[in-house]
């Protein structure tokens, strides 16, 4: 059987030590920047017209742009377009390695949990720093919901903390185990049809899996789609209690 | 100054009465052919939202499971090293344990009344309405 997990392997391409550590370009490594160019050079191409009436390729530009934008309209408000670049940066980020990772053969960078644990742990750490340097220690407030009964406030506060520890955690394991286990699935399904061509008379029923194979695969593009939105839609709301603590 | 139409016996617009069934027939017609492409159409916009609302269903769940999982874990995680570092095995495990899974609860709560929040917004408010009772 083919194996579902080789997928995921990591190798050097160009093999760098540095003071010990081994930081290797890999071709995890090459995906990102694949993903990085396609997009920056995707927006430059879209956007380089200007024109009052959008061509298609602007439109596409355009819509994304609002699409974010009304994501963080909608969750933090207007004083949260000023972390848009961050934002929009994340999404298509996420996006476009979802996406690129759809293409048979590609690797998904977005299938490690080291990489969504340091996007993650980056959200977290932004809205550490911009809700104490916007609050000052009123940002703890966001610890001690009003209304709490003073004998029970000291346990709230401790639920609330660990809640918010939680948080990178729900974070980064949402958008890897989705794609992990999409494209295992992917592989495991596709195994089955080579596996049954091989079986004599079973051949007959390769076309099952072969179908399941086509509907995951679109489930599968709706998936890495919803999972970049997901993750961007958290980031807002996690901004959102930056700007704004004590819900 | 033209001739008043009366004259010529009926006005320019006018049709006759063979002319005029005619034209209805081509008019509902077309209005059957227009009905009829509608209908595959709702078809299948509602086949596309429905598989979408599946996937969303999928995602939301996993979604909720996975607050729960993290609360308790990073609960669990942190009496093990208050723990570990006052000497008091187990028993911060076990209380850091227990309120780490009141905090998965309140994740719980607080995606669940996001998503409320995004479905009605999506829906414009009429949550369940939009299904028809077969009853």
């Amino acid at each position: 059987m083919p194996d579902p997990i080789h997928q995921f392997d990591l190798h050097r391409i160009v093999p760098i030590e540095l003071f010990g550590w081994d930081v290797s370009f890999t071709n995890s490594a090459a995906y990102m920047m694949l993903v990085v160019l396609l997009s920056t050079g995707f927006f430059m191409v879209a956007t380089r017209a200007r024109s009052l009436v959008p061509s298609r390729l602007q439109s596409v530009a355009e819509i994304t742009h609002e699409f974010v934008a009304d994501m963080l309209r909608q969750n933090v408000g207007k004083e949260g377009m000023k972390y848009f670049p961050f934002v929009f940066a994340l999404f298509i980020f996420i996006f476009m390695s979802n996406m690129l990772g759809m293409i048979p053969g590609a690797f998904t960078v977005t299938s490690h949990l080291i990489v969504t644990a340091a996007l993650a742990v980056m959200v977290f750490l932004t809205v550490l720093v911009i809700g104490f340097a916007r609050n000052g220690l009123r940002f703890l407030k966001l610890f001690v919901p009003s209304g709490v009964p003073w004998y029970v406030l000291p346990l709230v506060t401790l639920i609330e903390v660990i809640s918010f520890l939680a948080r990178p955690l729900s974070h980064s394991v949402r958008l890897f185990a989705n794609m992990l286990a999409g494209h295992i699935t992917l592989k495991v399904f596709s195994g089955f049809v080579v596996m049954l061509l091989g079986a004599g008379t079973f051949a007959v029923l390769s076309p099952l899996p072969l179908l399941m194979v086509v509907a995951i695969t679109a489930l599968e593009v709706l998936v890495a789609f919803l999972q970049a939105y997901v993750f961007t839609m958290l980031t807002c709301i996690y901004l959102n209690d930056a700007l704004h603590p004590g819900h | 100054m033209s001739d008043p139409p009366e004259k010529q016996g009926r006005a320019p617009g006018e049709m006759t009465p063979e002319e005029l069934a005619r034209f209805e027939r081509r008019v509902s017609e077309l209005g059957n052919k227009l009905g009829k492409v509608k209908a595959g159409r709702n078809a299948e916009a509602e086949a596309d939202r429905d598989a979408e609302m599946r996937g969303r269903g999928m995602a939301y769940g996993l979604r909720m499971g996975l607050d729960l999982v993290a609360g308790v874990l990073v609960g669990g995680l942190i009496g093990w090293g208050l723990d570990w570092v006052l000497g008091t095995r187990p028993w911060l495990l076990l209380l850091f344990f227990v309120l780490g899974f009141a905090a998965g609860i309140l994740n719980v709560m607080r995606t669940y009344q996001q998503m409320q929040r995004e479905f009605a917004a999506r829906t414009g408010g009429n949550i369940g309405h939009r299904v028809p009772d077969d009853d």
